[in-house]
């Protein structure tokens, strides 16, 4: 199965380069207009392919983005075909009026802004526009954007998947017209099912209804909340969309938001521990016991469910979520592992889960726990790693935690000769 | 990334605003000589005379156009538009032969190929 949603993964990006590449084979341009010409159509094909598939890559689909990588990788996927679609498609038009300076300026206006009635040209005009509109803030091009504001002007993305399509089917460009009234037909089928399906079939297809049986406060502006309801299939350190639906929550309500499960698979209930950082999580603190949520997951692969081989774990804050859940889950098997986890926190008072990862840690052969405190010790280094475990250069690392402390750590580790690959991290923005 | 797309962004702007400008202050002294094109008069049997590769004409919606530098410059290859030397090609420029009219910017090209209007035959 995910070697089939690879390959026709695989097959979405490849296409439209193999058809550009088989049109350059088939004959060369003959001059430099043609050769204008011919870039500006297959930017036009390459970034309409790509933003298709983008666009398709969306639905995201409960583990289906495992096939990926995870959600976060797939979503990293989402925003390069995003660019690169967005930056070929800015090129489509001045290439293509460039390529008639040959015929005089008249028709170079003409290929840029032609006559009213030339509907075709305009609607890909509007759907550049429209491109503009929606991902002008998703790069930030005024400043961060509000999240919630960012994800309504998202949505004119469907907008454009309408006006590009009729734009592309009537002219038709490097592909031949038949063959372009399928191939864009079909791809755009598709794509707005998986566009109809993020926006209005998952909310009641894939989000699952769940009571909040208990909210427990870990820390000031921490708590973890317990859900009561249908089993969910899961592997620990995965995370979830969770919509509270509580009528008292002042803001946030039905709106989702992403939060890593801190329960091991094996325990009946669902958890989650929320961190204030924004309005929507500071609402959750007073989230009422007994109101409804829905839930829909599970996504990612940030630790491979099963951990042979030895791994040093670094979570930081609110970092700590997606280990606490593997943590847990060693409490139903007997298998011995090799983890070292280093727990940052700014002091004790903030080291929330300490108490009882030291618990399963007394219990569990090969899993150490160190506390890391930032108030006393300063910032994470090498030395303190090396106290940690002198072979930590060797293990697999894995790092959860504020944007600081991934850059830190990541800096050590390359720094300490830790290639790459050996390093994980997840960060709880997916902006 | 966020610093390249506002590049790539600005850099389509910009490239739009100078081709505009270009060809609006490019295209004042041209519109004017093509209107003042005095009105030749070509028969059909003229017009069949030109209806080689080297030498050809084409009546399009009743205008006729030499097109014979504009060949090798077309999209297309050759073949599609030399089987109409000599000939009325209105349909055919209009269909591309399977349906499809010709885009605002081949309208554009054609003027400056033009050599008179078509004799209407009645
Ligand atoms: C994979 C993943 C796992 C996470 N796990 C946890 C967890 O276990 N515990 C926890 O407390 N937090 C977790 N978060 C973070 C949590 O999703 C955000 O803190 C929350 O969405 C903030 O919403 P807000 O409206 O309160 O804040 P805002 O004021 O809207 O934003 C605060 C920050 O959160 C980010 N953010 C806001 N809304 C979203 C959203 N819908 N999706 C993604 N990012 C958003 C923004 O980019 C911003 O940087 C996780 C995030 C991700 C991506
Ligand atoms: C080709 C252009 C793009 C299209 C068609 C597109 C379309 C979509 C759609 C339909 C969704 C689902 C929205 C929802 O759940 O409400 C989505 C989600 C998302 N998009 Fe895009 N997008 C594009 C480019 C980008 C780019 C360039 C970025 C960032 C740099 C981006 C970031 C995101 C993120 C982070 C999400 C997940 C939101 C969440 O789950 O909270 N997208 N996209």
């Amino acid at each position: 199965m995910f070697t089939l949603v690879r390959l026709v993964t695989f097959t979405l990006v490849a296409w439209p380069l193999a058809v550009v590449a088989a049109d350059l084979y088939a004959g060369a341009p003959a001059d430099a207009a043609a050769w204008l010409r011919w870039l500006g159509r297959a930017a036009g094909l390459v970034g309409f392919a790509w933003f298709l598939l983008a666009m398709a890559l969306s639905a995201r689909l409960p583990r289906f983005d495992l096939a990926l990588g995870g959600l976060l990788s797939l979503w990293r996927m989402h925003h390069w075909l995003g660019a690169f679609s967005f930056v070929l498609l800015l090129m489509h038009p001045p290439l293509l009026a460039l390529a008639n300076v040959p015929a005089g300026p008249q028709a170079v206006l003409a290929t840029l802004l032609p006559s009213l009635d030339a509907w075709t040209v305009w609607s890909g005009w509007a759907a550049l526009l429209f491109m503009m509109l929606f991902l002008a803030p998703s790069f930030s091009f005024f400043g961060a954007p509000h999240y919630q504001r960012w994800k309504l002007l998202h949505r004119f993305s469907g907008a454009v998947l309408i006006l590009a399509l009729l734009h592309a089917l009537a002219l038709a460009g490097l592909l031949k017209p038949a063959a372009a009234g399928w191939v864009w037909g079909v791809l755009a089928a598709v794509t707005a099912a998986a566009f109809l399906w993020r926006l209005l079939l998952s909310r009641w297809l894939s989000r699952r209804q769940y009571r909040i049986s208990r909210v427990n406060a870990l820390a000031p502006r921490v708590v973890e909340i317990t859900l009561e309801g249908p089993p969910l299939e899961y592997d620990p350190g995965q995370f979830v969309y969770f919509t509270p639906l509580d009528p008292s929550l002042p803001v946030g309500r039905g709106e989702e938001h992403p939060y890593s499960l801190v329960s091991a698979p094996h325990e009946p209930d669902l958890r989650i521990a929320i961190k204030e950082l924004g309005d929507a999580s500071a609402a959750l603190m007073q989230v009422k016991e007994g109101t409804l949520a829905t839930v829909e997951g599970p996504y990612g692969r940030f630790v491979p469910p099963q951990h042979e081989g030895a791994a040093l774990w670094i979570g930081g804050g609110i970092g700590i979520t997606p280990f606490v859940s593997v943590a847990r889950a060693f409490t139903a098997q007997s298998a011995s592992v090799d983890v070292h986890l280093v727990y940052c926190a700014n002091d004790t008072s903030r080291a929330y889960y300490l108490a009882e990862l030291e618990h399963i840690a007394a219990r569990q052969p090969g899993f150490v726990v160190h506390p890391h405190y930032f108030a006393e010790q300063g910032a994470l280094s090498a030395s303190f790693l090396e106290g940690c475990t002198a072979d930590y250069r060797q293990r697999v690392c894995y790092v959860c935690g504020p944007s600081g402390l991934l850059n830190l750590a990541e800096t050590i580790l390359t720094g300490e000769g830790v290639s790459r690959r050996h390093i994980h991290m997840e960060e709880f923005n997916l902006l | 990334m966020k610093r390249f797309m506002l590049i790539c962004f600005a850099a389509f702007w910009s490239s739009v605003v100078s081709i505009w400008a270009y060809a609006v202050l490019a295209t004042d002294g041209v519109a004017d000589s093509v209107t003042e094109q005095r009105v030749i008069s070509i028969s059909p049997a003229e017009l069949a005379r030109h209806a080689g590769t080297d030498d050809c004409w084409m009546a399009i919606e009743g205008v006729v156009y030499d097109f014979t530098t504009y060949i090798p410059r077309h999209p297309a290859p050759p073949v599609v538009m030399t089987d109409w030397c000599g000939k009325d090609a209105t349909q055919q420029y209009r269909t591309k032969g399977y349906g499809r009219p010709h885009s605002p910017a081949a309208d554009a090209l054609l003027p400056q190929y033009r050599v008179g209007v078509l004799e209407q035959s009645e």
